[in-house]
């Protein structure tokens, strides 16, 4: 994956990540008081990437096998994107027990143990990013991308055209149970240059 | 604790934007010597180097977290008071790192009415 620093300097990019890194923790903190667990949170990764290239990204994110997806646009001041949350299949089994779902786990269970998650943690990351920015995200209806697919066909789905984007991805796992989940937002590019004015007032 | 004309302050975070605004929150008249470290190692470094009678710790960094600085601290007895100013506010996280000798835990993002509030409550400010 290329680096395009044309768009982003260091500096921007550090206050990305740290803008994300407080987000994430507000949204992990909501998960975790519903889960009653706790979430390991990583080091978010900011990058500059082609739409062609988002593909690899999530590639390098680890996760091979079949997952399931639901994203949600948001929009405020100017500034529009896409979030992604996606699920490896075999996080279901052990997030049902912790949400304490009885009955049977087919895919609408599934479904709901996804829609749930996404609404609290895609939620609280937006509104995360956006409070530290002054900016007030409307958020859209969210929209199940795939269950149960491959990466590559899911991404078709979701690929909305856009050439270059600013991608935080933000790789959540829960301690002592196998639940791993991928938080993708994605940034036009037109909004990039609204979010880097915000972003340069916060680092004069 | 030894006591010294000016308090060492250390700010130990990996991003240079949480730093510049963890500086900026620390009240204008308190008199220190603010310096700073990049990671968990530098911070570590830094302690043993008397350059944190206070130290700011970041969580989450590369190289070495804030628990494994908070470890290095307790294993190795070293002289500095630990303020813990995160993101991950999960009550788990605060729970953890008091138990692991933390003095006191402060929520990203970090503002001056926080560190003021925390440093007086544990006497630190009037110590200046």
């Amino acid at each position: 994956m290329s680096a395009h620093p044309a768009i982003l300097s260091e500096d921007q990019r550090d206050c990305y990540q740290e803008l994300t890194n407080v987000a994430m923790g507000q949204a992990a903190d909501r998960l975790a008081r519903l889960l009653n667990a706790y979430i390991v949170l990583p080091i978010p990764k900011i990058s500059v990437i082609e739409s062609s290239e988002l593909n690899m990204a999530l590639r390098d994110a680890g996760n091979d096998s079949s997952v399931s997806a639901v994203c949600q646009g948001f929009i405020g001041s100017g500034i529009a994107g896409e979030a992604m949350l996606m699920f490896n299949d075999t996080s279901f089994a052990s997030l049902a027990t912790l949400m304490q779902h009885t009955g049977p786990l087919n895919k609408h269970a599934e479904l709901e143990l996804l829609m749930d998650t996404a609404s609290i943690l895609i939620g609280a990351c937006i509104h995360g990013i956006g409070d530290q920015l002054e900016i007030h995200f409307n958020q859209g209806h969210p929209v199940v991308l795939g269950q149960h697919c491959d990466m590559n066909e899911l991404l078709k789905r979701g690929n909305n055209g856009w050439d270059r984007t600013l991608a935080i991805e933000i790789h959540y796992t829960i301690e002592h149970v196998n639940i791993e989940c991928e938080l993708l937002l994605l940034f036009t590019e037109e909004s990039v240059k609204t979010l880097n004015k915000k972003i340069d007032f916060l680092l004069d | 604790m030894i006591v010294t004309m000016t308090l060492n302050v250390l700010i130990c975070d990996d991003s240079s934007f949480a730093r510049k605004q963890m500086a900026r929150a620390l009240p204008p008249e308190w008199t220190v010597e603010v310096h700073f470290a990049c990671d968990g190692v530098e911070g570590v470094a830094a302690i043993k180097e008397g350059k944190a009678d206070v130290m700011f710790l970041d969580l989450t960094m590369p190289n070495l977290d804030g628990y494994g600085v908070l470890e290095a601290i307790r294993k190795e007895d070293l002289p500095t008071m630990v303020i813990v100013v995160s993101g991950d506010i999960q009550p788990d996280a605060q729970e953890r790192v008091k138990a692991l000798g933390a003095m006191a835990f402060i929520k990203k993002p970090i503002d001056a009415d926080k560190a003021r509030t925390v440093l007086a409550e544990y006497g630190i400010l009037t110590e200046a």
